[in-house]
């Protein structure tokens, strides 16, 4: 049984001055290595949840909020963000955003967390060309970070926040702003991260993408966890439409081959096994 | 502004040389030409400068800064300063209209001289520093990283706002808005232009206090170290203690002079 | 911050430099500075460079408007010319004056507005021409203004007389349609994003129904 990395205890939030809260009664807990997929329509709370599990809620953005959450067992409304940062790390949808704007150069803008840190410049210099590798940057280690594309500069902002070495990262639709090729390269990274035993907690939109590589999704609506399981588990539910979730579409597939009048013992939500299902199909 | 990357300024002798040594020297003899009343050392101090402009690779820039900034506010003043200060006692011109002062002309030396020496030097520091650099020297003698903050974020900041300014003003013009006609309706171009940029920066605003937060922003007892080193070398050093000696007596001249002791100027 | 619990005058001071704060200065600068950019370019004889420093002024109090103009100063001093630094005063001057007043309330009503508009016309003039009067002798040569001042120097006879007259002048209209900019600009900024600055706002805990 692995260890519970992230526990969330009916959780919930208000900005301050909004009438209504963003996050409501959330209970769940994930384990160490674990890829959890939080998926749900603009508005449902995947960013204000991404915020909080990193403590940006509350001590960031303020409000009201009841419950808590642990990361690694420590409380995040009293652990600094700073002390936080180096057990959980955040990467969200604008990657220009992410540069701190302090560095002339992709090699000083990774080092930036570890300079606030105070973090010896031997180790500092160690650490980043070793990022840099797993980040696919070492070859524009010394360019202007303002200069590079959208996906490169994911990439560094992503660096940036695994130099602290947390072992749990939260990416808010990392993806949502690059080009397909830029969004396959991160997240090629972020599935070779977890394959290393790296939790991943992840909001996306892309439900094909959801199915294929996560343990567990959870689906938020209006603040609320409306469904939680693994991927076939929550696809499979009937009223997900309703909460603004679109199922992946070889679900569509199995579900027409269904209603054809096909014998379907099984819901597919990834590529092979909806191959091997409409070759038996056919076959039948 | 110098990128990390300008080889071609930073490996020369005015671009290697530590910051805080081009800071000090920037402020130390700007302060000399102001204080000491002799009008034309601030010219002399400029030559200098000139020389140092050249091993700085930055010679055309430099001079081209230098005069376009010296010769209107030369004539300027000596009109102003030169007709009308009320300094002036000993006339050496008459125009008709009005007298040229000799004290007048003095003083507009003075204050011309000291400008360019407080331009050159600062220009210098500008042109050949990397300013990571400088901020990580500053941060070295003391300086908080908040404020190492606010100087490296507003030099990297304002640049990209005003590309996004020109891009939205490219995007504008094609779809039809007018930057041209009568003022007014030059004017009303202006909130659409700035408008966008302004709503859309702040929100930037509150995302990027989000990142600076999870990068340990907010940590006060660490001590904070850099990527970017800095080397002081003896000349560093040299020129940095010569460049407060020259202040300090300048200083002491000044106050004998102005006791009596001494008459400058 | 309880409500009804006073802050000491530093203390408050203090409060305003949150990151939320400081990460806005950065950009308030250069939407100072895009509004003079954007003035040359359709080539209006204005300035409008204050737009951003009384936005971060309603947002995030007057001291922290005040390190806004001088960065402001700074910025420009370092990439067009080093004349502009000893004018920083005059915008943490400006700063002060309409961080304090729109504090007190000033920007929702007309005749406030009205009020803030004489009071940082006058601050600004009067700051600006003992600056240019006796620290430059009477004109930098920077701006247009100079060529005014030069002129009137001829009609006055006096340069502190001059450079103050050109300085209102300039001033006036400048300062007025800036602070209209400032006013619509702050009024279309979400509820939500204010609401994230306001140091001293109470939590709504009456209305607080997890729903």
């Amino acid at each position: 049984m692995a260890e519970e990395v992230i526990r969330v205890e009916d959780f919930s939030f208000k900005y301050r001055q909004t009438k209504k809260y963003a996050l409501k009664h959330l209970d769940f807990a994930i384990k160490k290595g674990e890829f959890v997929c939080v998926i749900g329509q603009n508005g449902s709370g995947k960013s204000t949840l991404a915020s909080a599990l990193v403590g940006l809620v509350p001590q960031y953005f303020v409000g009201n909020l009841h419950g808590r959450i642990l990361i690694e067992g420590h409380d995040t409304q009293h652990t600094s963000i700073s002390e936080l940062s180096t057990m959980i790390g955040l990467v969200f949808q604008n990657p220009f955003n992410q540069l701190s704007y302090t560095a002339g150069t992709v090699a000083e803008e990774l080092a930036y967390g570890l300079c606030n840190h105070g973090v010896p410049r031997e180790e500092m210099v160690e650490r980043v060309d070793r990022i840099a590798r797993i980040m696919r940057i070492d070859h524009i280690i010394d360019k202007n970070p303002l200069e590079l594309s959208g996906g490169q500069v994911q990439r560094v902002a992503l660096g940036s926040s695994l130099i602290m070495e947390p072992e749990i990262v939260v990416l808010d639709e990392c993806t949502t702003q690059l080009d397909p090729m830029g969004s396959e390269e991160i997240f090629d990274i972020v599935k070779n991260l977890n394959a290393d035993g790296m939790t991943v907690v992840m909001a996306d939109h892309d439900m094909e993408r959801v199915a294929r590589c996560a343990d567990c999704v959870i689906v938020l609506d209006r603040g609320e966890i409306v469904a939680q399981g693994s991927p076939n588990e929550v696809f499979s539910q009937p009223d997900l439409r309703e909460h603004g979730v679109e199922p992946p579409d070889f679900l569509k597939i199995a579900l027409a081959l269904k209603e054809a009048g096909v014998k379907v013992d099984r819901l597919p939500v990834t590529e092979e096994p909806t191959i091997e299902l409409v070759k038996e199909a056919i076959h039948s | 502004m110098v990128g990390a990357n300008d080889k071609h300024i930073l490996e020369t002798p005015v671009g290697r040389m530590n910051p805080i040594t081009k800071a000090g020297v920037a402020l130390f003899v700007g302060l000399t030409a102001l204080i000491l009343p002799i009008s034309w050392l601030g010219f002399v101090f400029t030559a200098l400068y000139f020389i140092a402009a050249a091993k700085g690779n930055i010679l055309k820039p430099f001079a081209k800064i230098i005069f376009s900034f010296g010769i209107p506010i030369t004539l300027m003043l000596l009109f102003i300063q030169g007709f009308y200060s009320p300094l002036n006692k000993t006339f050496i011109l008459d125009c008709g209209f009005a007298k040229l002062g000799l004290e007048g002309v003095l003083n507009m030396l003075h204050i011309v001289g000291t400008l360019l020496t407080f331009l050159a030097g600062l220009y210098i520091l500008n042109q050949t520093t990397y300013i990571g650099r400088l901020v990580a020297a500053l941060n070295d003698i003391g300086m908080s990283p908040k404020a190492g903050y606010l100087t490296l974020a507003t030099l990297n900041v304002v640049p990209q706002m005003q590309r996004r300014m020109h891009g939205i003003q490219e995007a504008q013009s094609a779809r039809g808005l007018s930057t041209g006609g009568s003022a007014l309706e030059r004017f009303k171009a202006f909130i659409p232009l700035l408008g966008p940029v302004v709503l859309s920066s702040l929100t930037d605003a509150q995302e990027r206090g989000m990142t600076l937060e999870t990068h340990g922003f907010g940590l006060k007892e660490n001590k904070h170290t850099s990527l970017v080193t800095n080397t002081n070398t003896p000349t560093d050093k040299a020129i940095l203690y010569g460049a407060a000696v020259l202040f300090v007596v300048a200083v002491v001249l000044t106050v004998l002079n102005g006791v009596g002791i001494i008459a400058i100027g | 911050m309880a409500a009804g619990k006073k802050m000491g005058f530093f203390e408050g001071i203090k409060a305003q430099f949150s990151t939320k704060s400081l990460v806005l200065i950065p950009i308030a600068v250069g939407i100072n500075l895009v509004g003079g950019t954007l003035c040359s370019v359709l080539k209006l004889p204005l300035f409008l460079d204050m737009i951003g420093t009384v936005i971060v002024a309603s947002l995030s109090g007057p001291w922290v408007a005040a390190l806004t103009g001088f960065l402001t100063n700074v910025f420009l001093s370092l990439i067009a010319n080093p004349v502009y630094l000893p004018y920083s005063v005059v915008s943490i001057l400006c700063g002060l004056t309409v961080g304090y007043m729109v504090k007190a309330g000033m920007l929702k009503t007309k005749w406030g507005f009205v009020l803030i508009w004489i009071a940082l016309t006058l601050v600004n003039a009067i700051s600006a021409s003992m600056i240019t009067t006796f620290l430059f002798g009477g004109a930098t040569g920077a701006t247009g203004t100079s060529v005014m001042t030069a002129g009137l120097v001829v009609a006055l006879g006096d340069i502190l007389a001059a450079a103050f007259t050109s300085s209102i002048i300039e001033n006036f209209v400048d300062k007025g349609i800036a602070l209209f900019i400032a006013y619509f600009v702050v009024k279309k900024i979400p509820r939500r994003f204010i609401s994230q600055y306001a140091s001293d706002a109470v939590d709504d805990a009456e209305d607080d129904v997890i729903e």
